[in-house]
């Protein structure tokens, strides 16, 4: 009764909405799935080069995505701010990266 | 006033990290600073991609990478964050014991990365490999050796909240230390994505 932590809560007993672990073996699932398809492009080497870096970079961007999504809890509400943060990271990341592949050795 | 009052599972809050104003305002300030944190390996990675051919005399990306060793490092660093979520999940459930043993099977699993990337590392510079040797070779290692820095960090970080925890037990102060390291362990393996993905498979590829 000491403890004053719990004053504005009823018991976190009653309603829990904990959510189970299934979604995040889901996300583990999919991170796995999306790593061994991008060594496998890798590993198979007949494939042409251009579409093996088509492939490398859309199994990152979705790895990404899903990790961000469900692992940080960045689709949770309250995470406006977080998302506008990482977003404007990302896109100076993006201008560097552009940067570096064009602009350098030209 | 038995101990029993005492038990946390009576006084915690549903989510205790996102409880009181500062939980909130240290998790939007950590997200904040990984946006800041994106930037810094952003440049990181538009160094290396711009240098990544240039290796002089030294041995080229790939002659040196062992794809079966970067995907032993890849599903370390993955597993661990699992753990790690499942850590989030028991401080939302108010285990604390369960959260404990999460925390550290994630520091474990962090701590034989860092031992597979000296390792690693080791073997590249028995191979001629050095952080001079090219202005790809230095480039590799600035940009993967702060990687190894951030997972090094994070474990010492885990390592203090864990002690913490045993010493002032899960209240709405410490959760949402836990909560951040959380958040900065899934970051650190969301980079490690891009690092083989840019680093080790286009590496292969050529």
């Amino acid at each position: 009764m000491a403890n004053d932590h719990s004053a504005a809560s009823s018991d976190p007993r009653r309603r829990h909405r904990h959510e189970g672990p299934q979604k995040h073996v889901v996300a583990f699932v999919l991170s796995l799935v999306l790593t061994i398809i991008a060594f496998a492009a890798v590993s198979a080497g007949e494939i042409n080069t251009t579409f093996t870096y088509i492939i490398l970079v859309g199994m990152a961007v979705l790895q990404v995505f899903v990790q961000l999504a469900f692992w940080m809890h960045l689709k949770d509400r309250g995470h406006l701010f977080a998302t506008m943060g990482i977003i404007f990271g990302i896109i100076v990341v993006f201008t560097m990266v552009i940067m570096a592949l064009y602009w350098v050795w030209w | 006033m038995s101990a029993h009052d005492h038990h946390l599972d009576g006084h915690l809050p549903h989510e205790p990290e996102k409880a009181t104003l500062e939980g909130r305002n240290k998790i939007l300030g950590f997200w904040l600073f990984l946006g800041a944190e994106t930037v810094l390996f952003g440049t990181l990675f538009a160094a290396f991609i711009a240098l990544r051919h240039q290796v002089l005399d030294g041995p080229t990306a790939d002659h040196l990478f062992e794809l079966p060793m970067v995907f032993a490092a890849t599903m370390i660093l993955l597993v661990s964050s699992l753990a790690s979520v499942f850590a989030v999940q028991a401080l939302h459930q108010h285990k604390v014991k369960a959260m404990i043993v999460w925390l550290i099977i994630t520091i474990l699993l962090g701590l034989s990365f860092l031992g597979l990337e000296i390792y690693e590392f080791n073997t590249y510079v028995s191979e001629g490999h050095k952080l001079t040797t090219s202005a790809f070779s230095s480039s590799f290692y600035t940009l993967v050796g702060f990687h190894g820095a951030h997972v090094a960090f994070g474990v010492l970080w885990i390592g203090l909240l864990i002690a913490q925890i045993f010493k002032k037990g899960l209240t709405v102060v410490t959760a949402p230390k836990i909560y951040v390291s959380a958040i900065y362990w899934h970051f650190i393996d969301v980079v490690w994505v891009f690092i083989f993905t840019v680093v080790y498979l286009m590496g292969k590829v050529g």
